[in-house]
């Protein structure tokens, strides 16, 4: 793997060295005892509740509390039939690389995150989707699969315990779309990936109509720390309403680009200026996208927020998947435009309506901006659209395709109208359009 | 029972099953199409309006149009969704008309359209289109686009059927659901996605199967229409009129669509007792025989003219045909009585007429009778294996097999037979030859036959789609049929024929001026 600088935590505090590279080296530093344990002598009730106490939040995006969503699985009562466990590594929000740290570096503490969350919601079995473009990943992972089949971690009697579990690896093919965790259920199944309306939810009919919860690397991997050390541990990191710590991924015009392991509430400015060294070459920070390309951009004027939903929040933005896109003052705001446009005009599944129509519609305005044939009326026409596809959809791609191009009219007006006042771009010096 | 709730949808209650959505549930009771009866689908606005739910397809909830404000109390807060996936409970309350809604719907409507070629006024969808019905009632009536409008595939031939123009396709699927979970053939297929997303069958698959054109009735647009209609009609100079399909037992309802005295199509007419939405593409081409070459528009009588070898059949007046039957049959019945005679009845009859072949055959007292008729294919969806639409009829009647009087008849003790429809021979127990040595054959029919050959009076009929009746289909159902055209001024009903031959045959109860006779002098021309 390409040597990227990262800050440690609890999360990463092997993912320097080689001890979690295979499972004897995991289990030296103390790994799958707490699974062993629980596994044994829990109950899914408690380790639900214990999650719910931690308060922990999904890391694929959306921030719903974990707990919560394994609370939503039919309980043991429920015998009619298998349920199942899938591990979302689709990693493919762009700006957002942290779970791929995680699978190439600790794929023993994924696993033990995952038999802990089947255990919970008494799946016997998880598919592990990792994105296919993640060969390494990939390689480590089916290493540490069968390792642990040999080593009895998982298997009928999954460490010692009466519970049963395997794991499954599966390959992404490539589409942004099979990260949405019903998108990505389709593709299981062998269908093109396109997300699922709902009702019914996946804890009732999921992969292959079978009650599933569909959960993100990152917060598989949370989940053996707060078993092991409670969830008032946890909650004693990071903010009051995002309890831990969680990886920042930053990227774009910073010095030290790389995956910085902070608690939740670090204000935006110190992960910039501090952990990734300022703006390189000197020059001024214009723009952060705090949490991945579907998220709303923030001035330079905005970063001195703490890095919780609660604050992103009141600044119309939200944390995401964490990852930081650092913009400098050449970066022309209607280029970055064009490209995020280009992206989800790219990937929509061409399902519903709004989002088929719209990501197109929206990318061929913002095209004709930058090309000097925009009108002033084209600000109000791109509001307008994203007003159209924003929460009228199956899923939140239209949401998240309508946000970002909000963020940059509400912030950079400027860059927009000057396109059209000069029929050219102003920024000679920015980065070249692919 | 299924448990009952009630929702409030504009401010009407409405009591539905639970377990239903709510596009589901206004179907049910029959608020969703308000003023369904009598018109198509097509015709009407829907009380939510829809693209891709379709009430016998699975819920796609991708066009997004339907989205209403749903509220799971009168005081909770209002929250878009879509109509066709939003479960029902009881106190929900779904306001259909509220701003928000109306926006929403306009936004879905504008989006469509940006890339729709907006070709209506050389669409043959245009008039019974629901893009452009939508547009109108929900939609902007200004396009905001400076861009090209998006290129595709034109006049694509998806099968033996279908025509296919991609361009106007908005994408709904109902198209793939119908041939995925209705046909189970699976033919067509999205491919590619985002807005390069397109309709297409598979490589070197055509779309062909036995229902393939219900795909054109679904399709909300113009994009799937049928060879066989394709413009030939305007769709606004069509009537429509209630009537059955006659190719099989199952009795299709459908709108006769007519225009200028003939029928141009036929659309399956929703029934859910019947056929549900559907009807097989042949029973859907089967209104061509209607107005085919080989119908028989006069009556026919055997003459041997001088100079030929045998009496051939010729057209002859209504008066001489009836004079010449009574001249066969009047000696026959006074010589060897009612015992010689045998009546075959067919399940191309109605109801009616199958009633006064009864009636005339109880007065002469004929009791060798039976009914003929075809047997084909069948399939688990729609087409029974009897083909004729009035079977079931024809034996709540009175008409059973037709083995005993075939054996009668080859057994030389028939000497005259009076006989409906054109499935004499079909089964194979009887033929011309055993026909042959018959001293009258008197036939009915709507179209000329092999029975013909033995024939030596035959009297034309009219369609199911030329007469006000009823048939009978094979569940039982008594399905009332209306006139849709006017046949020519000698085809008349049977029991119309049968009158006069009664009459003058000396049959008690039979007159010599008929109730069709005078309907007619009075209305004639009317349609």
């Amino acid at each position: 793997m390409q040597k990227v600088p990262f800050t440690t935590g609890y999360l990463t505090a092997h993912c320097g060295d080689d001890a979690y590279g295979t499972l004897d080296g995991y289990k030296a530093e103390g790994g799958y005892e707490t699974a062993r344990r629980v596994l044994k002598k829990g109950t899914p009730e408690d380790l639900i509740e214990t999650l719910k106490a931690s308060g922990l939040q999904g890391r694929g995006g959306a921030s719903f509390i974990a707990g919560q969503k394994w609370s939503f699985m039919p309980g043991a009562e429920d015998d009619t039939g298998p349920r199942y466990l899938v591990c979302n590594a689709d990693e493919s929000e762009p700006g957002s690389f942290k779970d791929r740290l995680l699978l190439e570096r600790a794929p023993h503490l994924l696993l033990e995150g995952i038999l802990l969350a089947a255990f919970a919601i008494r799946a016997e079995k998880t598919f592990l989707y990792v994105r296919g473009e993640y060969g390494e990943a990939i390689r480590v992972l089916t290493r540490a699969i069968e390792e642990a089949r040999a080593g009895k971690v998982l298997g009928p009697r999954a460490l010692g315990s009466r519970f049963a579990h395997d794991v499954v690896l599966v390959r992404g093919a490539g589409a942004y779309i099979c990260g949405e965790e019903t998108g990505l259920l389709e593709s299981l199944e062998g269908k093109k990936g396109q997300p699922r309306k709902k009702p019914p939810y996946p804890a009732e009919n999921g992969v292959f109509g079978r009650p599933t919860t569909v959960n993100n690397v990152e917060t598989l991997c949370h989940v053996p720390h707060i078993v092991e050390k409670g969830a008032d541990w946890f909650r004693g990191i990071g903010t009051a309403e995002s309890p831990g710590n969680t990886l920042f991924g930053v990227s774009g015009h910073v010095v030290r680009p790389g995956l910085y392991e902070l608690p939740l509430g670090t204000p935006l400015d110190e992960i910039v200026f501090e952990h990734a060294g300022g703006v390189a070459g000197g020059r001024k920070l214009k723009a952060v996208i705090p949490g991945g390309l579907s998220m709303a951009v923030l001035p330079a004027g905005q970063v001195d927020v703490p890095m919780a939903n609660e604050f992103l929040r009141e600044r119309q933005t939200a944390l995401g998947t964490g990852g930081i896109i650092v913009m400098d003052d050449t970066t022309c705001m209607v280029r970055v435009a064009c490209i995020i446009t280009h992206f989800f005009r790219e990937e929509s599944c061409g399902q519903c309506t709004q989002c088929r129509e719209g990501t197109g519609w929206m990318n061929r305005i913002v095209s004709r901006i930058e090309r000097g044939e925009g009108r002033f009326e084209d600000l109000a026409l791109l509001k307008d659209v994203c007003a159209k596809m924003e929460g009228k959809t199956i899923c939140a791609f239209a949401d998240a395709a309508a946000w970002p191009v909000q963020g940059l009219l509400r912030h950079f007006p400027q860059d927009f109208q000057s396109h059209v006042t000069h029929g050219q771009c102003p920024y000679p010096g920015s980065f070249v359009l692919a | 029972m299924t448990e009952r709730v009630r929702i409030r949808v504009d401010d009407v209650e409405y009591e539905v099953d639970a377990g239903r959505t709510v596009l589901q549930a206004l179907d049910d009771c029959g608020a969703l199409f308000p003023e369904r009866d009598g018109k198509r689908p097509e015709q009407t606005d829907a009380l939510i309006p829809h693209y891709c739910w379709h009430p016998k397809l699975s819920i796609d909830g991708s066009c997004r149009l339907c989205q209403v404000e749903v509220r799971a109390g009168a005081d909770a807060p209002p929250k878009l969704a879509i109509a066709c996936n939003t479960p029902v409970s009881e106190g929900l309350v779904v306001d259909t008309k509220s701003e928000t809604v109306a926006a929403a719907r306009q936004g879905v409507m504008e989006l469509l359209l940006i890339n729709h070629p907006l070709d209506c006024p050389i669409c043959d969808q245009a008039g019974e289109c629901k893009l452009q019905d939508y547009a109108y009632t929900h939609g902007v009536d200004h396009a905001r686009t400076r861009e090209p409008r998006r290129k595709a595939k034109k006049r694509v031939d998806l099968g033996p059927t279908i025509v296919f123009d991609q361009e106007r396709c908005i994408l709904c699927r109902r198209c793939v659901r119908f041939c995925r979970e209705v046909t189970g053939t699976g033919e067509l297929g999205v491919f590619d996605r985002g807005d390069r997303s397109v309709l297409e069958t598979f490589p070197d698959e055509p779309l062909d199967n036995a229902y393939s054109m219900n795909v054109a009735d679904i399709c909300p647009v113009g994009a799937l229409t049928t060879k066989d209609f394709r413009f030939k009609m305007r769709v606004w100079f069509l009537e429509d009129v209630d009537g059955i399909c006659t190719g099989c037992s199952r009795g299709c309802n459908v709108h006769i669509g007519v225009a200028k005295n003939a029928v141009q199509r036929y659309l399956p007419r929703r029934n859910d007792a019947v056929n549900g939405t559907w009807m097989c593409d042949d029973g859907r081409l089967s209104y061509h025989e209607i107005a085919r070459e080989d119908r028989l528009t006069t009556c026919l009588v055997r003459e041997q003219a001088i100079g030929e070898d045998s009496p051939q059949l010729r057209p002859a007046s209504l008066d001489e045909a009836v004079a010449a039957v009574a001249a066969r049959l009047r000696p026959l019945l006074d010589a060897k009585g009612p015992g010689v005679i045998a009546g075959i009845a067919s399940a191309h009859a109605s109801n009616e007429d199958l009633r006064a072949f009864k009636t005339f055959l109880d007065v002469l007292d004929v009791d060798t009778i039976g009914l003929a008729v075809a047997r084909g294919d069948s399939d688990d969806l729609l087409v029974e294996a009897e083909k004729g639409a009035n079977g079931a009829g024809a034996r709540a009647v009175g008409f059973g097999a037709l083995a005993p009087v075939a054996d009668r008849i080859r057994g030389g003790g028939i000497e005259a037979l009076i006989v409906l429809g054109h499935d004499l021979f079909a089964d194979g127990s009887l033929d011309a030859r055993a026909l042959a040595g018959l001293d009258t054959v008197v036939a009915f029919d709507t179209h000329r036959s092999p029975v013909e050959r033995v024939a030596h009076v035959v009297f034309p009929v009219r369609h199911a789609a030329e007469k006000d009746a009823s048939y009978t289909n094979s569940a039982g159902i008594v399905q009332p049929v209306q006139r849709a055209v006017v046949p020519g001024p000698e085809v008349r009903d049977e029991g119309d024929f049968l009158q006069r031959i009664g009459a003058a045959l000396g049959l008690a109860g039979f007159e010599t001026e008929t109730e069709t006779e005078a309907e007619s002098k009075a209305g004639d021309g009317a349609e």
